[in-house]
């Protein structure tokens, strides 16, 4: 496995790269495999290697709680990044769209890691923030997006009355 | 005179048989009222769904059809919020999808 495409260790040095990548577990998971309840403890992180993984909100359709897709992470994509943020509670479930290969992190582990190497530490933290912000982001266009489109339908409702 | 009279009774007869048909043929009956009652659909909680007349306009669909809608339209949506965060414009963020909810 090439670490190179692994979004966490993006601008990581490759001795240093390896030397994360021996902190974690490589871990396969069958298609449709729970990976991470919405409100679990956030004790790891995860970093795809191959195959794919929905992320879902629960949401009310019809009486019933159906879980929609909000986001889906792809090989190199990192996810759980909760293990790295309090209150460490997973928001989202997580669960495996084909049979998929991840690397898992414990939180202590990494952290204990970044502190004697704050260089790495860094690097790494940066990607996660990365990830944070691109999600923050693109949370905030589709919720204007939507927002929109409820001003176009009060008031087609509106002028409907 | 018997004739006579029966002769004024069969023309009596027609004459109201006559009335009777033509009052039936133009009377203009009083329709009931029909009140059209506002639907009222069960409406999912409202965050990437749905205010969308096309979510509406479909009765009875099945509940794997609209969680497939459902999915399709977050695929798209996120494709557009990532071209937007890609390229920051005021077009890119009000561009149009084919979502099958929005149209």
């Amino acid at each position: 496995m090439s670490d190179t495409h692994l979004d966490l260790l993006k601008s990581v040095a490759p001795d240093d790269a390896r030397a994360v990548l021996a902190l974690g577990s490589r871990r396969a998971l069958p298609s449709g495999t729970v990976l991470f309840e919405l409100g679990a403890p956030a004790d790891h992180l995860y970093v795809i290697d191959r195959g794919r993984v929905n992320l879902t909100l629960p949401m009310q359709v019809f009486g019933h709680d159906e879980d929609i897709l909000v986001e889906e992470r792809v090989s190199g994509q990192t996810l759980g990044w909760s293990a790295l943020i309090p209150p460490h509670r997973f928001t989202l479930k997580a669960t495996t769209q084909i049979d998929t290969e991840v690397f898992v992190f414990g939180r202590a582990a990494l952290l204990d890691h970044f502190a004697a190497r704050p260089a790495v530490g860094y690097a790494v933290l940066g990607n996660v923030s990365a990830t944070v912000g691109q999600r923050l982001q693109v949370f905030q266009a589709m919720w204007l997006r939507e927002m929109k489109r409820v001003l176009q339908f009060s008031r087609g409702a509106g002028e409907a009355k | 005179m018997i004739m006579l009279l029966m002769g004024l009774a069969l023309a009596m007869f027609g004459l109201a048989v006559t009335a009777a048909a033509f009052g039936a043929a133009t009377r203009n009956e009083a329709k009931p009222e029909v009140r059209v009652q506002p639907r009222v659909e069960a409406v999912p909680e409202r965050f990437f769904a749905d205010p969308h007349r096309a979510f509406h306009q479909q009765p009875n669909v099945p509940l794997e059809v609209l969680l497939l809608q459902i999915e399709q339209h977050v695929r798209l949506e996120q494709a557009a919020a990532e071209s937007f965060i890609h390229l920051p414009t005021s077009e890119a963020l009000n561009c149009r999808t084919e979502s099958p909810l929005v149209h």
